[in-house]
């Protein structure tokens, strides 16, 4: 019983934390329709900043949000410096429809690599500003401690915001406006180019949120080959899809189900089971339920 | 549009001068030059699957290192198991690879664009953790892949270098000609149907689903000859020789290459032995630290990955032959 109540916390935990990766990835595909395959890049480099900043002032909150206003900047300059040339640039040939993917996994190396040059490729260590023990009930001690609660908050939060500006402010309306007519907004005085750069930046700060949270609540350490940045790669874009890419509830029910159903094959069968019963759930669900769970568009050939 | 037509009766005698050729050529060779030589061969079959895949047919894999990886181990097992003759372990790995193909194939045939890329990308990173769930998979340590000594009739004390170089080249000639003939048969005519507008191709009475899944599993076989090749080079397979950056590098050197041009494809594998080259040369001359010598080589294959993208898109040989058209178009007139 407790081991099923471990799970499930663990679950929903780890899934918060995808829910914003995905996210991430959400606001840029819904902004420019690019799956970017450099956002996990993008927020481990925010996290590198966030990391800086909590070296200096000791407080993991100033490097929360050191953090996100970098990832916003990084995200911003790639959009405006890289991807916007790019997309009016290769648009013709057999390249087209792969350019965009290829371009971001070169982002992805890059960004990886310069990394490793500036801060080396060993793990950099961002102390956790609450306790890991975890709560006790009765008897037994939960593997849910203050620092996964903590961490349950701040995704709550950072959600609650973005409703908010998605909803009831005008940016969110443009932002929404150039999503799904761009040409039309453009021609109601939208500046949608302006507007894309925009999404990129709110990406790139959810995702270095995203990063910052996984960076304390994994194994403590970030790196640009550990498996907790792989988390973040695969599960992100499997998160984004689970969910149909387009939608922001998507993007949070698919990560939910994806941690839950990762967190129960990690008890229940084996750790090194992980990432492949998260590709089968993709295969699964992409055959099943192409428009994904939340979306009401057909198919995905485009 | 002119293009010079090859019979594959001049084609064949062709590839059997470019092999003569690099049998002269590489007689010079030293012992290092000849194993590089082996993974120049090794990428050109590799990037020449993709280039299939991505050029021919329209599909992107950002995973293809898991099947050069299936390849690897199931001619591994194969040999260790079953002690079969090299060339059967061969053409196993080819056909485990190739099932494996057409099983991702199913399912990548109703994808597109990101979600395939991203599935694949999956693929790559779920599929070596597997190793540890099998004892005869040897987990990480992974399997020996003894191919045996050189055949006796190359004489005493033959380097076996030079011989995995031989039957790399060898595999090379073979896969890229049968690769070449392939495309442009009345399959590589369909892929490029599908490809180019698949409602069109889809009225003249081509099975797209069909056409999509048999590019895939040919694509998977041939990276999976890569992948033997690239298991006899090492003497080993295991996790850590087929890494998510191999399957990226693949990608890398077939859009260097450019993905619709199967001619370009040496430059590609040329360019992904080269650099960590170059990347340690460059790092020695600036007195570089060990963080500069890991880290270089994946920013140089990145930023000219990301150069490629801006300004050659369709790679440099479909370049040049767009500039030669524009010119001649221009003369015309």
């Amino acid at each position: 019983m407790i081991n099923l109540l471990n799970t499930f916390l663990n679950g929903i935990t780890s899934g918060a934390i995808y829910s914003l990766m995905a996210i991430s990835m959400v606001l840029v595909w819904r902004s420019t329709r690019v799956v970017n395959f450099a956002q996990a890049g993008m927020a481990l480099l925010s996290c590198y900043f966030g990391y800086e900043a909590v070296q200096r002032t000791g407080s993991f909150w100033i490097g929360l949000v050191v953090a996100m206003i970098a990832g916003a900047l990084v995200a911003a300059v790639i959009e405006f410096g890289f991807m916007r040339i790019l997309l009016k640039h290769s648009s013709q040939g057999p390249i087209a429809s792969v350019a965009p993917i290829i371009a971001t996994l070169g982002l992805l190396g890059l960004i990886k690599g310069v990394i490793g040059l500036v801060w080396g490729n060993a793990d950099v260590v961002i102390e956790p500003p609450f306790s890991v023990v975890g709560f006790k009930i009765g008897e037994n001690t939960l593997t849910f401690s203050p620092l996964k609660l903590l961490t349950l908050v701040t995704v709550t939060v950072l959600l609650l915001i973005m409703t908010w500006l998605f909803q009831r402010t005008n940016l969110g309306l443009a932002l929404r406006a150039s999503a799904h007519e761009p040409e039309i907004s453009r021609l109601a005085g939208v500046k949608v180019d302006l507007v894309r750069t925009l999404g990129w930046a709110l990406a790139g700060a959810a995702g270095a949120a995203a990063g910052m949270l996984q960076a304390i609540t994994g194994s403590g350490g970030m790196n640009p080959d550990s498996i907790e940045f792989r988390l973040l790669l695969v599960f992100g874009f499997i998160a984004a899809v689970i969910g149909g890419l387009d939608s922001m509830i998507g993007a949070l029910v698919g990560g939910m189900i994806l941690g839950l159903v990762l967190a129960f094959t990690l008890t229940y069968a084996s750790g090194s089971l992980v990432f492949i019963t998260a590709f089968v759930l993709l295969l699964v669900l992409l055959i099943v339920r192409p428009q994904g769970v939340i979306g009401q568009k057909a198919g995905r050939r485009a | 549009m002119h293009k010079l037509k090859i019979g594959p009766a001049n084609s064949f005698f062709g590839f059997i001068a470019a092999g003569l050729i690099i049998f002269i050529v590489s007689s010079k060779f030293d012992d290092l030059l000849v194993y590089q030589g082996a993974s120049v061969m090794m990428f050109v079959i590799a990037i020449s699957s993709i280039i299939l895949l991505t050029g021919y047919s329209g599909q992107i894999s950002l995973g293809h290192g898991a099947f050069l990886g299936v390849g690897g181990y199931a001619a591994a097992l194969a040999r260790n198991n079953l002690n079969l003759p090299i060339i059967v372990c061969v053409i196993i790995g080819v056909l485990a690879a190739a099932i494996a193909g057409a099983l991702i194939g199913l399912s990548a045939a109703r994808l597109s664009g990101p979600y395939l890329a991203g599935s694949t990308l999956a693929l790559a990173v779920g599929l070596p953790s597997i190793v540890n769930q099998f004892d005869s998979l040897g987990g990480e340590q992974g399997l020996f892949f003894d191919v045996g000594a050189p055949p006796a009739f190359l004489g005493e004390g033959f380097s076996p270098y030079r011989w995995f170089f031989y039957a790399a080249t060898m595999a090379m000639l073979i896969s890229v000609w049968g690769i070449r003939n392939l495309l442009n048969s009345r399959y590589g005519r369909t892929w490029r149907a599908v490809r180019g507008n698949d409602v069109a191709a889809q009225l003249s009475g081509i099975n797209i689903a069909r056409s999509r899944i048999l590019a895939f599993t040919v694509s998977a076989g041939i990276a999976g000859l890569a992948g033997v090749i690239l298991a006899m080079t090492l003497g080993t397979v295991s996790p850590g020789a087929y890494p998510l950056v191999l399957s990226f590098s693949l990608a890398t050197g077939a859009v260097l290459s450019g993905v619709n041009t199967l001619g370009g494809v040496i430059i590609g594998a040329v360019t992904l032995v080269a650099i960590p080259e170059i990347a340690d040369s460059i790092s020695h001359r600036f007195g570089g630290s060990e963080v500069m010598t890991t880290n270089l080589p994946g920013i140089l294959v990145s930023t000219l990955l990301i150069l490629t993208v801006l300004f050659v898109p369709n790679g440099p040989v479909e370049q040049m032959r767009l500039t030669r058209n524009k010119k001649r178009a221009h003369a015309q007139r």
